[in-house]
């Protein structure tokens, strides 16, 4: 395999990358106070983020160890958060766990 | 309010030291795959800086070691992506005027910065295009670091990364518990719910833009077919 292929391939993912990131900001700039657009802005993050954590779960085999540690290190997650509200702090706690069993 | 100044880097970089988590490992976790092809080492850490897109990256590993076509690659990565499309709905007055900072902010849109710029409250005394730009930059930075450091060192690591990858789950996680206190409306979750539900069973391949494309048809349909929806939402 080339360097030259290796570069062009490159290019062409880095601006097929950008344009799906792109269109909204083209399509819709100027008119970001129209009620629709304020809708959506307003609801497409808690539905994209419910979404993402149901993508991030659902590749768990919950009958497994691992299903296992990935249920008690999401409580550990869910628990610390609700208790501290320091997402820094809820992540750590969550992950250390999640290595700790899954290392040991 | 300068673009330099020191108090909003410094709070920018505490803000998106959640992103340094998920990123190092799954940077790293790139770089070790793609040290398998045989390329030198930068080559890994200048995916990072021009595509900067996780599972793209992943899938490019495959696609090269294949050497797959120029327009298979673009249809690939764009296909993949596809659901960084509504991204911008939710940002499109925070970047600011047209200018570099707006299209690099657009550039750098990742699944990670996008949930962790529409979840928390920039601090009132920072101008948000600014503030996302640093945000944009350190998270980009963290990626670039962990996909180097796979490749140019993978082999030779003596701490054990396994297991990190959770990281980037419990970062949706906390951010979603911050989204239900944000919103405290139920019905954007419980749409989201269904229209996941929908996606894993019918499509189990692309469950991720179908599931987001499905939510978004069927929030906007609730809210012109159901006068309690657009007077409560």
């Amino acid at each position: 395999m080339s360097i030259e292929y290796l570069l062009m391939a490159i290019v062409i993912m880095s601006l097929a990358t950008f344009a799906t990131r792109l269109p909204p900001f083209l399509l819709f700039s100027g008119r970001e106070q129209h009620p629709l657009l304020q809708f959506l802005s307003k609801y497409t993050p808690p539905m994209v983020m419910s979404i993402l954590v149901i993508y991030m779960l659902k590749s768990v085999d919950y009958l497994s160890v691992e299903g296992f540690y990935a249920t008690i290190a999401l409580t550990t997650t869910v628990g610390v958060h609700l208790w501290q509200r320091n997402a820094l702090m809820s992540i750590v706690a969550g992950t250390s766990v999640f290595m700790a069993c899954i290392q040991w | 309010m300068d673009v330099y100044n020191s108090t909003m880097i410094r709070e920018a970089l505490k803000t998106t030291l959640p992103i340094f988590f998920g990123y190092l490992p799954l940077g790293m976790a790139f770089g070790l795959l793609f040290q398998e092809l045989g390329y030198p080492w930068y080559f890994a850490t200048l995916m990072a800086v021009c595509i900067y897109a996780g599972a793209a990256q992943f899938m490019a590993v495959g696609l090269l070691a294949a050497s797959a076509g120029f327009v298979e690659i673009a249809i690939a990565t764009f296909f993949l992506n596809s659901r960084h499309i509504f991204y911008g709905l939710a940002l499109l007055d925070s970047f600011g005027r047209w200018s570099f900072r707006k299209l690099y902010l657009i550039f750098g849109l990742t699944d990670e910065v996008y949930s962790l710029m529409t979840t928390i409250e920039v601090p009132e005394e920072f101008e948000k295009s600014k503030f996302y730009f640093w945000m944009a930059l350190f998270s980009q930075s963290y990626w670039v670091l962990g996909c180097t450091l796979g490749a140019w060192a993978g082999t030779h690591l003596v701490f054990n990364t396994q297991g990190m990858e959770f990281a980037a789950t419990a970062l949706f996680t906390v951010l979603l518990i911050e989204q239900w206190s944000n919103v405290k409306k139920p019905l954007p979750f419980v749409v989201a719910l269904a229209a996941s539900g929908i996606a894993l069973i019918v499509f189990v391949g692309h469950m991720l833009i179908i599931a987001i494309t499905l939510s978004l048809i069927m929030m906007l349909m609730l809210r012109f077919f159901n006068q309690k929806v657009r007077d409560e939402y």
